[in-house]
């Protein structure tokens, strides 16, 4: 940058001179100093302008040259999940139930769309379910915005993508899918267009599924359909109106498959007749017939007015009021306990009660929460229809299920706290962690309950419940045949046969519960259309079929340990006895 | 003339901004890599929720049971068939006298080459 010190090529300047854009004049003295001191801060400046750029040249090699591998950019825009409305519903083991898929629907601009007519042709070989006329009529159209057709296949997007017409575009629009179609119409329920939960655990769970959580359900889809099929060949057989069943787990009060007969398709729920949406399961409440004498035989056992060894005389019908109590399989004499239990005995049970007294009663019944409505996941809630007074006649009746009704949700989670020792676990749809599994309330003593699972067994190898015997599950139950209630009288013709088991009822785990709305005998069933004859078999078909996907193994029903479990003590012979004098 | 230290300047200069051209390219290069890529994975993800949902629609339990029924030998498992591994009884070992093994299918007396032979001629006309 500088001159100085070299020798100059004008001969003719001076040696001394320097030029001086600012001083033409030679400076002499302190203005010399001045300019001394510029040059120095210029070329000071110019060196660090230098370093500068030597340091910029310096990271651009490396950048270019030296950096490799992965750089932290990429992390720093993490991809969102791709945010869908509404949560996915699942079942225990993780299967898909119901999820919110975006679809493409297709529209048109007619006035870009430049040959309506091959574009008309082309659409109708690639949409087959497309009306040609139609499609033509409104792609000529002066319109400037026409639909073509709703939530397209991704296949048909992709056709009509490749034509590349302008004037074709896509909406993206959610929509509610349940793949498993009918199968759990009555658990998922369904959605309104807008997306809002209606029914079914899309209503019951609407508050956390629109905030996009996945909810898994107790249910197992397998079991699910072992039940669907049972039910469905017993309604077939009896030419029966409808069906329902519940599996659930006795301690844990999950359910694992809730079926109501008949269904519905919860992806065209406007399809549905009422009845079809209607669950009988939760939301209908019956008079249940004789399976209610296990909850009348606990209560009359947990009371202590009666022990196994007791008798009631079962010889002659009650007459009380304008009623008559009589027996289906009348046996005519004194029953014990457990036969008034095994031939289903209503002149017994009604005794039974009679002996405890109806505030016994009540409090029992209270305690296995059957007179009022339980709480649940489905807002298809039933409550019971209890008697507003409780009189002597309500007190015989309820002995052997009749004057009140319940629902089936209710007798399944009763039913479980009378086996399972005696706690009462809330019913769920929704599947319990490992880690926190619920506590039940004891609402009966232990014994008691060890008691009944003799009295349930004995039904099925003994009493009417025979035909929902499963050999190697040891299956304890109770059937159950009301008359349904048509106007003000019962109708003998048109029947609720029920059947409630339990396997392996020496150490409970399963309940099964199916009940047939109204069968119809056949020739094969000699004409009965009674619990044992139309729900009992469908029971005995659940539990065989659905023990190995449980992992239940079969046992041998006559070893000593599983008799010595399940037959009830033979009573002392009458007389003095010897040892004790 | 030119002085050497310009020319070297000069030459820094022009290859500092060639070099900040060359990074700015590349990392515009790597933006659309970078959209892409997350246009891609939105895509695949979404690809992926629809197949759960084709393949949670085809494992329709009432499908594969027609479909077991129509293709496949195949029936539950009776009970008698079930049985738990240490209710089998152990394999007899040769050297106790007391216990006969059990009675398997009896080997070929002759080696298969031979059988196969034999087998052909009784074929033959």
């Amino acid at each position: 940058m500088s001159a100085s010190g070299k020798p100059d090529d004008n001969p003719c300047q001076p040696r001394h001179f320097k030029p001086n854009l600012c001083a033409p004049a030679p400076a002499e003295g302190p203005a010399r100093d001045s300019l001394e001191t510029s040059h120095a801060r210029i070329v000071v400046a110019a060196a660090l302008f230098c370093l500068a750029f030597l340091v910029i040249a310096a990271r651009l090699v490396e950048v270019i040259g030296f950096q490799h591998g992965e750089t932290r950019l990429a992390h720093l825009h993490p991809v969102d999940k791709i945010a869908r409305g509404r949560g996915d519903i699942l079942d225990r083991n993780g299967v898909l139930l119901a999820t919110t898929l975006d679809t493409p629907s297709l529209y048109a601009n007619p006035k870009q769309v430049p040959n309506p007519r091959q574009t008309t042709a082309d659409l109708a070989r690639m949409i087959p379910d497309l009306d040609a006329k139609e499609i033509y009529a409104k792609l000529t159209s002066d319109k400037s915005f026409v639909w073509i057709k709703r939530q397209l296949t991704p296949r048909e997007e992709l056709e009509v993508n490749r034509l590349g017409v302008p004037g074709l575009q896509f909406e993206r629009e959610e929509r509610r899918v349940y793949p498993k179609g009918n199968l759990l119409a009555h658990v998922t329920g369904f959605t309104g267009i807008d997306g809002k939960g209606l029914s079914g655990v899309e209503r019951g769970l609407d508050d956390t599924l629109r905030l996009g959580q996945t909810e898994i359900l107790s249910i197992d889809s397998r079991l699910q359909f072992i039940l669907h099929d049972e039910i469905q060949r017993q309604m077939d057989q009896f030419s029966a109106i409808g069906g329902m069943g519940i599996v659930m787990d006795v301690r844990t009060g999950e359910v694992l498959a809730l079926e109501s007969l008949p269904d519905f398709d919860p992806n065209n729920p406007g399809a549905a007749p009422r009845d079809a949406v209607f669950n009988r399961v939760t939301l209908g409440t019956y008079e249940m017939g004789s399976t209610f004498k296990i909850f009348n035989t606990a209560m009359v056992l947990e009371s202590g007015v009666a022990n196994l060894a007791s008798k009631f005389d079962a010889t002659n019908p009650i007459q009380i009021g304008r009623y008559t109590i009589h027996d289906d399989h009348p046996q005519r004499r004194w029953l014990t306990v457990p036969e008034v239990f095994q031939y289903s005995s209503n002149i017994g049970a009604a005794k039974m009660a009679l002996a405890a007294g109806i505030d016994r009663q009540e409090d029992f019944l209270g305690r296995l929460g059957l007179l009022r409505a339980p709480k649940f996941e489905l807002p298809e809630i039933g409550a019971p229809l209890v008697p507003s007074h409780w009189a002597t006649v309500n007190l015989m009746t309820i002995a052997f299920g009749h004057g009140m009704s319940v629902s089936p949700l209710q007798m399944a989670t009763g039913v479980s706290a009378v086996v399972n020792g005696g706690k009462l676990y809330p019913p769920t749809l929704v599947k319990h962690d490992a880690a926190n599994m619920p506590v039940g309330q004891q609402v009966m003593s232990a014994e008691i309950s060890a008691q009944m699972r003799k009295l349930l067994r004995l039904v099925v190898t003994s009493g009417t419940g025979k035909f929902a015997e499963a050999q190697g599950y040891v299956v304890g139950g109770k059937t159950g045949t009301a008359e349904k209630v048509s106007g003000h009288h019962y109708d003998t013709k048109e029947l609720l046969s029920s059947f409630i088991g339990v396997f392996p009822i020496n150490d409970p785990r399963y309940l099964v519960m199916i009940s047939i709305d109204e069968p119809h005998g056949n020739h094969a069933s000699y004409g009965f259309a009674t619990g044992g004859w139309a729900a009992a078999p469908g029971v005995g078909h659940v539990v065989e079929r659905m023990a190995p996907l449980v992992g239940i193994h079969p046992v041998d029903e006559n070893s000593s340990e599983i008799k010595q479990a399940l037959t009830i003590d033979a009573p002392a012979p009458e007389g003095r006895k010897l040892a004790a004098e | 003339m030119i002085r050497l230290g310009s020319v070297l300047w000069m030459f820094l200069a022009g290859l500092s901004g060639y070099a900040m051209f060359q990074v700015k390219y590349e990392v515009a290069q790597l933006d659309d890599q970078l959209v892409r890529i997350h246009r891609e994975t939105a895509a695949n993800q979404e690809s992926i929720h629809v197949l759960r949902a084709e393949w949670a629609f085809l494992t329709q339990p009432k499908r594969l049971d027609d479909l077991s029924k129509r293709y496949l030998a195949l029936s539950p498992i009776g009970t008698a068939k079930l049985g738990a591994l240490d209710a089998t009884p152990m394999r007899a070992v040769k050297s106790d006298p007391e216990v006969t093994p059990m009675q398997g299918p009896t080997p070929p007396t002759k080696p298969a080459p031979a059988r196969l032979a034999e087998l052909s001629s009784q074929v033959q006309p």
